[in-house]
């Protein structure tokens, strides 16, 4: 008797998971990694809530940052999903990994017009409106547009803090533009609540602000910063990675370039394509955040204090029009459903 | 049960909007009169460019001299100028001049500051129990507040640069001195004071030749206080943009460039080593004058 009981109950539990497993339509347990900085945050739990709600899966959102996150991905196969991961930082090791297959480049530019360079203020532009359409070029001529405050004479760009990567990009920039001849000094702000710090003044006092800023961030969708094109194009690999990277001594000549693309990847495993199905791959090839609406939300996070989580909710209940586009009718009604 | 598990916090939602309308507030006190606070700075701002251009436009040799000169009158040591003298070459020959000199600026400025505002706040301290009761608290909150969370509203307010940095040294490193003056001149000899009673003396006169002098040796360990206390602000300060030694060590700490820490790091020490003995000196050079041994 017992033993036909426990024949009899084994056999049920597996027909109910076998069961549920179609109900699924083949995507099984995915695990994306939750990295900690705003737009990731996002990024990952709309992810999290299209894939459950949409398609089903069974979505597990881990910790990760840039290195450890892909470093997992490359050597042990998991996380499954990096939503946003910036491929400058990981170029060499992520180029063998796609060839030999362990990683697949879902989405090659999950969010628009992000990158690195230089930034003004609206308030420039109302201050100097012929500042409008203006390349780096032709505004270092003005140094007098931006005074800076402890030596009035001079114009004031404002760089990077002192040990971050692009300090040293903007130094040899200063260098190669021959912004010491043209008036300009080169202020270290000294940390990233220095650098935000003089964009919130200068924009809440109206006065003009000329320096480094980076793509998607919620200072540029706060602030309504204007990039700043170069005005001249990228003097290519070499020279940025050899010269423009290093510090000062170690790269005499500086060539005038345009600030080396950004490029952010959306990566997955094999295993994402095993148990995601052909339909959650589609997904995250098509779902592209455009530069302003991410921006938007980023804003919303800040302003609210919001989490990853909270935002998701947000965006999926304001942006409708855009995420009904990446996902199938089917899909779009049941996430609707779900919210 | 869930009341004594379950801490009763306030509703989530409430709490946000509680922290944001302060944030709100206080950036709309920025914006409103950030200005007018950034322009009565502004003489203070001039004065503390002029100096650092003044001290980095000098030839090397004379700041040296200097240098060496108020060591020698403060302290009458051989030894202590003849370290000065290699130390600060050191600084120079490991490329750290120019650095050192803006940290050395932006000190003297702070101390003489933290001295016009913290020895009368001192001597008021000492007169009046009550003041001493309300302004106590607010020096111990001074001290143990973590410098960064007063560096968000300095930020807002004032922006980077060498006047906001100069106002988070100064806030750090005021209290000793404030502290140490109450207590020298509560510890004046009663029956001294008195004397000087018994002869007539009015109020100001008692605090001008009585008080103040015999206090004089805390007035200074307090002095020397404040000197070391501005030092260990350097590297804070250099987060909103203060020039000088705490630039490097930024770096230093961000890439793990040890040798850089290092030695930012000694040349730090060197000027605190050098102030503390010469201002220690020069104390007990007061005291010995007086008589008082100690």
């Amino acid at each position: 008797m017992k033993i036909k009981n426990i024949i009899l109950s084994a056999l049920v539990v597996l027909g109910f998971t076998s069961f549920s497993g179609v109900a699924n339509a083949g995507c099984g347990k995915l695990v994306i990694a939750e990295q900690n900085w705003a737009s990731a945050e996002l990024m990952a739990n709309v992810d999290k809530i299209i894939l459950e709600k949409g398609y089903g899966c069974e979505v597990e959102l881990v910790p990760g940052a840039t290195m450890p996150t892909f470093t997992s991905m490359n050597d042990k196969g998991t996380p499954d999903m990096n939503p946003e991961q910036w491929a400058n930082a990981v170029y060499e090791p992520l180029k063998v990994a796609v060839s030999e297959k362990r990683i697949f480049v879902a989405n090659k530019a999950p969010i628009t017009g992000l990158g690195e360079g230089w930034w003004i203020t609206p308030g420039t532009v109302e201050k100097y409106p012929q500042i409008k359409g203006m390349t780096a070029l032709e505004i270092l001529e003005h140094p007098e547009w931006f005074p800076d405050k402890e030596d009035p004479s001079r114009g004031a760009f404002v760089g990077c803090p002192a040990g971050w990567g692009c300090q040293l990009a903007n130094a040899n920039l200063f260098v190669a533009y021959e912004m010491e001849k043209k008036g300009w000094n080169l202020i270290d702000p000294g940390s990233a609540a220095g650098l935000d710090g003089t964009i919130s003044k200068a924009s809440d006092s109206g006065k003009p602000w000329f320096g480094y800023y980076w793509n998607p961030t919620s200072m540029v969708g706060k602030y309504g910063l204007i990039p700043v094109p170069f005005g001249v194009d990228f003097a290519g690999r070499d020279n940025w990675d050899n010269c423009i990277m290093k510090p000062a001594g170690e790269c005499a000549n500086p060539k005038q370039t345009a600030w080396t693309k950004s490029e952010v990847n959306s990566l997955i495993t094999k295993s994402f394509v095993d148990n995601g199905g052909k339909e959650a791959v589609a997904y995250v090839e098509k779902r592209t955040y455009p530069g302003d609406i991410m921006n938007g939300m980023l804003v919303y996070m800040a302003d609210n204090q919001a989490k990853g989580s909270d935002a998701a909710v947000e965006f999926l209940k304001k942006h409708e029009d855009l995420w009904g586009k990446w996902v199938s009718s089917s899909a779009k009604k049941k996430i609707k459903a779900g919210l | 049960m869930e009341f004594f598990t379950k801490f009763p916090v306030m509703e989530r939602s409430a709490l946000a909007e509680f922290r944001k309308s302060i944030d709100f507030a206080f950036r709309d006190f920025s914006r409103a009169y950030g200005d007018g606070i950034e322009a009565f700075f502004d003489p203070l701002l001039y004065f503390l460019v002029w100096l650092e251009k003044l001290m980095m436009n000098s030839p090397w040799p004379i700041i040296i001299g200097i240098i060496c000169g108020l060591a020698w009158m403060a302290s009458k040591s051989w030894k202590l100028v003849l370290g000065a003298a290699i130390s600060f070459f050191l600084i120079g020959y490991f490329g750290m001049w120019k650095d050192c000199m803006a940290t050395v600026a932006i000190i003297t400025v702070c101390v003489i500051i933290c001295m016009t505002i913290g020895i009368p706040m001192g001597v008021i301290m000492a007169r009046s129990n009550r003041a001493e009761r309300t302004i106590l608290p607010v020096l111990d909150m001074m001290q143990t507040i973590p410098s960064f969370v007063y560096l968000i509203p300095i930020l807002m307010l004032l922006g980077i640069g060498k006047v906001p940095g100069l106002i988070a040294i100064c806030i750090y490193a005021v209290p000793p001195i404030i502290r140490l003056t109450n207590l020298g001149i509560r510890e004046v000899d009663k029956e001294t004071i008195e004397a000087s009673e018994a002869f007539g003396a009015t109020k100001l006169q008692k605090l001008r030749t009585v008080q103040i002098p015999l206090a004089l040796p805390t007035v200074f360990a307090g002095v020397n206080q404040t000197i070391m206390m501005a030092l260990a602000m350097v590297v804070i300060a250099s987060m909103i943009g203060v020039k000088g030694l705490g630039v490097p060590i930024l770096r230093a700490v961000l890439n793990q460039y040890l040798a850089l820490g290092l030695f930012n790091g000694l040349a730090i020490v060197a000027l605190a080593i050098i102030f503390d003995r010469a201002a220690q000196e020069y104390g007990r050079r007061i005291q010995k004058h007086r008589g008082i041994k100690r």
